[in-house]
């Protein structure tokens, strides 16, 4: 074996086919695996038991940011750096300033989830193995892969190769690293 | 797709009476159809596409003569004068905005309300809502006597210490358009990075590979990707659906903290939000239909699309006419004199053409769409969406115009009469809009591919392995936290 | 300031007096058609009694100087505001032109610089201007600002002279020019001044003094003897119930008879 193998890439006719090989997966003790589908099944991510919070918490502290910034930039721009008198009114007219806080909160907090998916998500990444598994182009498609991966505790080539053969794939092939 | 369980899931799904997706879809289908519009080879583009380019192309040139001519010579060169400081202006920015408003909400709203048949409409629809921002955006800074300096409505650190006024509806207009821009944009670009992904995956042209590989940010369809793409996309659902309502809602204060007559009802913010998606609906069936048609898309945006469109302009139509009403009512009810004259003169005076016109083309045109029979009727859908367009126009017209040209003090009253320069700036952004769509639909996906597949699969097999939309499954996933 | 209107002729003094001082343009037969004059002050005039045998009354209008201004509320880029004085002064070099003031000002007052209307480049015209008063250019917002220059040379004066200010000492020029009187102005804080013990008299009253604005330039309303024999003498008609319809005075009537007729 010349190059390190990335993993061991099963390739599925159906979504309902996905599901149940991943739960098997899981269940036959199977931890790093990654599954790939042209659109998203909410049962492939609960099958791999995966639970990311991150993502949330960085929008809600983006949330809470917006805010706070919109109301510093409010009240020094029109009370504390140039109090002006403008139409007699107080010089701080907070319920002038709810508009611009709100949207100030939206505004951070939807950067926020954009560039978090992308960057948790570890993209842009132009390159990667499984990128290299045949029919894979097929992944975004019409074809549903799991990818059980070489640095798994449990991976032992053949033994995980006849154990994905079990499940009924079309077919079952090694990708390079 | 081959489906053992077909049989049994077609008796499970009885009561769906009629599908959002045509017969005889497959995942692989779906995919062909929607990426072969932008694969087609450039010397096989349809003619209609060069024509359609073409003039809105022209158009273009004229609101790049109509800019020019603005910025050399000054506002003056419109029909404004003092009594009517804003006219084509505003009101071409509220209709602008008010179209960018459907997008949003089938976007958005109709996400979080997992309401399937947006999937085909959404991408369309929220370049629509793009494109119409941007003509809209251009409004408020080409109607500053001195536009160059657009930029002081922005707070920017400067060595004078001077901040915008915060007090001021304009200054939030600054924010909430911008925001709304910046969101909607992020919202569709997010939509189409696994779309993207498709793409470069389906093509055979190593360089449109290339382009499509870099856009696509090397997305491979993970199903841990998909789990924090879902979470994100919700959330954005999320944030947006409450800003598409301030939006309007902000621009309708504009007016409404003003003390001019007929300017200051408090029922503006959701009487303003409510022809935003009046007018956004009547839009995108004016621009879906002749799409649907020579694209051949019937099988994706069917009659049952449009029948709900229909349903929803209508009903956003009523609430729109309900305005009208109050607007009258309470004017006779307060028994304020200016309010009164404000209503004689709007309903008897000089512009009151336009508010008769109004009410015909916004109130009485869209009745027919209580038939089902004018709900399928394509040619009757355009015309009234034609109306409904032309009538949205007007209401801003007799708000804005017909309010400052009679306001306080009659000694100051004046009509307005706008120039050619008004209606070139108008027919300009047409052109800026449409030159956009054009380029749009030939160069990107136009429909939202894995939507599709997943709206396909579900229809397919009824089943509750695969949910609905990014949406239903999201929403049970931030439910499942508690 | 305080105008009387018992006193005022309608003779326009003022309006040009204003022009010179303040460098308005002029703007041409086009423009004024289009709405588009630019007179920082005007005489309104309001129409009342018999079609053929109407009754007019007349009343200068300029910045009344709000001192809650809606104005000063709407402009994104504070370029009106109130000064230490409690003027309401316009900021020329920071406004943009967004004309928001102007749709929320109720008295209409502020005049726009829609075209290029000060040619500030032959130089023949450069000698025609008052050097103390800014040229605007196009874009520009612009209204009465109770003749600031003047008000700034007499206080710089009284500087100079280490005196305080002398009630009345300020003139603008309207005021100057008006050739019955009929416009005083001066400090509300100096109780000496003529227009504090003015705007005491039961004629004094706010246009629009509904809309809370607070106007610093009130008016004494104009009274009429109605007595029928005086008639022919004063050579107006006037009705008894139109003066007592409304609390405004002439004006406020004069805008009932206008559209109910």
């Amino acid at each position: 074996m010349s190059v390190p193998m990335y993993g061991l890439m099963a390739e599925f006719q159906s979504p309902e086919q996905l599901v149940h090989a991943t739960e098997a997966a899981y269940k036959a003790g199977y931890r790093r695996m990654d599954a790939y589908s042209p659109f998203p099944i909410e049962e492939v991510s609960e099958a791999m038991h995966f639970h990311d919070d991150l993502l949330r918490r960085i929008v809600l502290v983006a949330a809470i940011s917006g805010l706070i910034t919109a109301l510093v930039l409010q009240v020094l721009g029109s009370a504390i750096d140039y109090p002006l008198n403008i139409g007699g009114r107080p010089l701080l007219d907070w319920p002038a300033f709810i508009p611009i806080t709100f949207e100030l909160t939206i505004l951070f907090s939807g950067f926020a989830a954009v560039i978090s998916v992308v960057v948790l998500n570890g993209l842009p990444q132009p390159y990667h193995p499984v990128f290299n598994a045949p029919n894979f182009d097929r992944a975004s498609i019409d074809r549903f892969f799991l990818c059980i991966e070489a640095n798994d505790p449990k991976f032992e080539r053949t033994a995980t190769r006849t154990f994905l053969e079990g499940l009924h794939p079309m077919n079952v092939s090694e990708v390079d690293q | 797709m081959a489906l053992s369980s077909e049989p049994l899931n077609r008796a499970g799904n009885i009561e769906r009476k009629e599908p959002y997706i045509g017969p005889g879809e497959t995942l692989d289908s779906i995919n062909n159809k929607i990426t072969d519009i932008v694969f087609t080879a450039p010397r096989d583009t349809p003619r209609g596409w060069f024509l359609g380019f073409g003039i809105a192309f022209l158009l273009l040139m004229v609101f790049l003569y109509a800019v020019t001519d603005l910025l050399i010579r000054g506002v003056g060169v419109w029909g404004i004068n003092i009594p009517v400081a804003w006219a084509w202006d505003i009101i071409n920015f509220v209709w602008w905005i008010g179209i960018g408003h459907a997008g949003t909400l089938i976007s958005a709203i109709l996400l979080l309300f997992a309401q399937d048949w947006r999937n085909s409409i959404n991408r369309f629809a929220e370049a629509m809502t793009l494109f119409a921002v941007a003509c809209a955006g251009l409004f408020p800074i080409l109607h500053l006597g001195r536009p160059w300096f657009f930029y002081w409505l922005i707070p920017y650190p400067n060595t004078f210490g001077m901040w915008p006024q915060f007090r001021s509806a304009l200054t939030w207009d600054v924010f909430a358009i911008s925001t709304y821009a910046l969101i909607s944009l992020l919202f569709w670009l997010i939509g189409l990075v696994p779309d993207f992904a498709k793409m470069r995956d389906t093509t055979k042209n190593s360089m449109l590979k290339f382009i499509f590989g870099i856009a696509s940010l090397g997305w491979r369809g993970s199903a841990k990707h998909w789990n924090r793409y879902e979470i994100a996309y919700i959330l954005l659902a999320g944030l947006s659906t409450p800003l598409v309502v301030s939006v309007h809602s902000i621009i309708s204060l504009d007016f409404a903290i003003s003390v001019v007559p007929g300017w200051n009802p408090t029922i503006f913010p959701p009487y303003f939000v409510a022809g935003a998606v009046f007018a956004g609906f009547a839009m995108v069936l004016l621009l879906v239909i002749p799409i649907r048609h020579f694209y051949g898309l019937q099988n994706y945006i069917t009659m049952k699309h449009i029948d709900n469109m229909c349903k929803i302009m209508l009903a956003t139509g009523l609430v729109v006419v309900y305005g009208y009403i109050v607007e009258l009512y309470i004017a006779l009810y307060s028994g304020v004199e200016v309010e009164l004259a404000l209503i004689q003169n709007r309903v008897f005076g000089i512009h009151a053409t336009s508010f008769w016109a109004l009410i015909f083309f916004n109130g009485l045109a869209i009745q027919p769409l209580w038939f089902k029979s004018v709900r399928r009727n394509l040619p009757a859908i355009f015309i009234i969406s034609i109306s409904i367009s032309i009538g949205m126009w007007l209401e801003r017209f007799v708000i804005i115009v017909n309010s400052l040209s009679t306001d306080y003090l009659p000694s100051s009253w004046a009509p307005f009469y706008p120039t050619i320069y008004d209606v070139a700036l108008y027919v300009g952004t047409l052109g800026l809009f449409f030159t956009l769509l054009f380029l749009f639909i030939r160069t990107l996906p136009m429909i939202n591919i894995f939507e599709m597949q997943m709206l396909q699969h579900k229809t397919a097999t009824g089943s509750s392995v695969v949910d609905s939309g990014v949406g239903e499954q999201a929403m049970e996933k931030l439910g499942d936290r508690h | 300031m305080v105008i009387d209107l018992n006193s005022c002729v309608g003779c326009n003094a003022c309006v040009v007096a204003c022009q010179s001082e303040n460098n308005i343009p002029i703007v041409g037969k086009q423009q004024v058609s289009m709405g588009r004059e630019m007179h920082w002050l005007r005489i309104d005039r309001y129409y009342g009694g018999d079609l053929d045998d109407p009754v007019m009354y007349r009343q200068p209008m300029a910045c009344v100087h709000c001192e809650k201004a809606p104005c000063e509320l709407v402009c994104p880029v504070a370029a009106t505001v109130h000064d230490h004085e409690g003027l309401n002064v316009m900021v020329y070099n920071r406004c943009v032109g967004t004309k928001y003031c102007s749709n929320n000002c109720p008295y209409k007052v502020r005049r726009f610089n829609f075209l290029w209307y000060s040619d500030d480049v032959t130089p023949s015209y450069k000698l025609l201007r008052n050097p103390d008063v800014t040229v605007r250019s196009r874009g520009v917002m612009e209204k009465c600002t109770y003749c600031l220059q003047r008000i700034k040379d007499v206080q710089h004066q009284a500087a100079v002279e280490q005196r305080e200010l002398e009630a009345n000492e300020v003139v603008t020029a309207c005021q100057q020019a008006c050739p019955t009187n009929a416009i005083i102005f001066g400090d509300i804080n100096n109780p000496e001044s003529d227009v504090v013990q003015l705007k005491e008299l039961p004629l004094n009253y706010a246009v629009l003094g509904e809309l809370n604005v607070f106007p610093r330039t009130t008016y004494l309303a104009q009274v009429i003897n109605p007595n029928p024999a005086l008639r022919n003498d004063v050579g107006i008609e006037y009705s008894f119930e139109e003066h007592h319809g409304g609390h405004g005075g002439e004006e406020s009537g004069g805008e009932g008879d206008n559209h109910s007729e």
